[in-house]
């Protein structure tokens, strides 16, 4: 069956919105638990509880002034928190979250684009996302940038094959890289949290570090680099860049959830809240390691990438694939 | 509708792609045709979709448009992008060499695909349901192309040992340097 354009495009619309307010939330909410972590309050001025910050924030950052380093180059640092925010928001279109509807005669599917690659499509998106962090560190023209555009380039690039590898396992047990299938096999037999355990916490670890969060934010390592390769940016654009990280976090989680903990599927209630209840403990996961775990070394970053989490990764998927041809 | 909708989405790709790779080899900053190359590579992967090939369109961005190019940006950047253009001061002997060079590679290309496939260019080719799916391009690889997929992975094992030795060797020639002092 499929859904009329109409409905796609109005579902397109609150997608992105229910997206950016989620983004918009989590800042708080990472602000609120770090802050009872180091046992002080968190934000707590604006609204109850603090509930209208990110409104503050927002309207904090667009009247700010757009700050526009003399010697930058221009189209180049104007388009590259574009880019980063729009791949971003882009990946998290052929992520189910739902098996599907009819409301009043009309048929509504459980994700934007259900399409036979999802997963290649996913990791194509966010290889193309780190170009904007390089090229708006370099069209700064500041060492402080280019040295934390070069960090974030070095760090995405090593943990991107041991998070594609960590993946491979997934893909094998499923044997498709159709998200929507991985959902189903999982549903039909067990979540391959289970017997991709390993495969999991790699996909954890090297998906923050592909996010830049802590233990390994070293792009934005204050204490070296002012802030990494959003230095000279201000205003809606640094919001921009900001934007585009959160939002990969929760589309790396949504991810997480739907290669290993069986997506939307869930007894009694619907499907999107139960994908919601998934997300938010694996989101607090990743809150609790920021405030946690203290900033690993540059050279122990790298030769835990490649040393550690790449051989694991490779040999998860090997074994994995013996089994599964033993199996079959 | 449909018809029209992807005469201009090839319109605007092959465009995009003739205007970007003529921009890699005539931009000043090297920093820029890498970007113009990322644009090649990304249009590129637009005309393998409307070819109905969505893995290997999706496989181009991943591999080339992403973790190739990102090794060449990296490497600029890392360099200073401000190096001369090689053909500043007019065109040499080489410019000159190389548009004819590319002139007769183009008319070649046109001439073989005319002689090859001339009449079968009218007419629409028919598209299985299975076509281009991973699993096909999958069976296709370990059967009828297996001698080609195992050379490149050779070659590419090859080309990974020998990084790690060169990187290796210039760590063991600066620790030589440092004890000299």
């Amino acid at each position: 069956m499929r859904e009329a354009w109409w409905i796609s495009i109005i579902k397109g619309f609150v997608l992105i919105n229910v997206v950016l307010g989620a983004f918009a939330y989590m800042t708080l909410v990472e602000r609120k638990f770090m802050g009872r972590m180091q046992l002080r309050y968190g934000p707590n001025r604006a609204g109850p509880y603090g509930l209208l910050q990110p409104i503050a924030d927002l309207v904090k950052l667009i009247r700010k002034e757009s700050f526009f380093p003399a010697s930058g180059v221009d189209i180049l640092y104007i388009a590259s928190p574009v880019v980063a925010a729009f791949t971003a928001l882009l990946a998290f279109a052929v992520i189910p979250f739902g098996g599907g509807w009819t409301i009043f005669g009309h048929y509504v599917a459980g994700q934007m684009a259900d399409v036979p690659i999802a997963l290649i499509l996913l990791f194509a998106l966010g290889s193309l996302g780190i170009y904007g962090f390089i090229v708006g560190g370099w069209a700064s023209n500041s060492k402080y940038a280019l040295l934390g555009s070069m960090r974030t380039c070095a760090q995405m690039v090593s943990y991107e094959v041991s998070l594609a590898l960590s993946v491979l396992g997934v893909v094998l047990m499923a044997q498709s890289l159709s998200l929507t299938e991985i959902v189903a096999k999982q549903h039909a037999t067990i979540w391959f949290a289970i017997p991709q355990l390993l495969g999991l916490l790699i996909f954890f670890v090297s998906g923050s570090a592909e996010t830049n969060r802590a233990p390994f934010d070293l792009p934005e390592a204050e204490q070296e680099l002012v802030a990494g390769y959003h230095t000279e940016y201000s205003g809606m654009r640094w919001g921009l860049f900001q934007m585009a990280e959160y939002i990969n976090l929760i589309t790396l989680s949504a991810l997480c959830v739907t290669l290993f903990f069986g997506g939307w599927h869930g007894p009694f209630l619907p499907g999107p809240l139960w994908f919601v209840l998934k997300l938010i403990p694996i989101l607090f996961v990743f809150i609790w390691m920021r405030t946690t775990l203290p900033r690993l070394r540059y050279d122990q970053l790298m030769r835990f990438g490649w040393k550690v989490l790449l051989p694991l990764a490779t040999l998860n998927a090997v074994v994995t694939a013996f089994l599964v041809v033993l199996v079959d | 509708m449909a018809d029209f909708l992807v005469w201009a989405i090839w319109i605007v790709t092959a465009l995009a792609c003739l205007g970007s790779a003529v921009a890699v080899v005539s931009f000043g900053n090297p920093f820029y045709s890498a970007i113009a190359l990322i644009g090649n590579l990304g249009s590129l992967a637009v005309l393998y979709l409307l070819l109905a090939a969505d893995f290997l369109a999706a496989a181009q961005v991943l591999v080339y448009a992403g973790a190739v190019m990102v090794m060449f940006l990296f490497v600029i950047a890392y360099l200073g992008g401000q190096a001369d253009a090689p053909w500043a001061g007019g065109p040499t002997w080489q410019s000159v060499a190389a548009v004819t060079a590319a002139g007769a590679l183009l008319l070649e290309i046109i001439m073989v695909i005319g002689l090859k496939a001339g009449g079968r260019l009218s007419d629409e080719a028919e598209i299985r349901e299975a076509f281009g799916s991973p699993a096909q391009i999958g069976r296709l690889f370990l059967t009828d192309h297996l001698l080609a997929f195992e050379i490149t992975s050779i070659v590419l094992l090859v080309a990974a040992v020998g990084g790690v030795i060169l990187g290796a060797q210039s760590r063991e020639e600066k620790r030589g340097e440092q004890s000299a002092r």
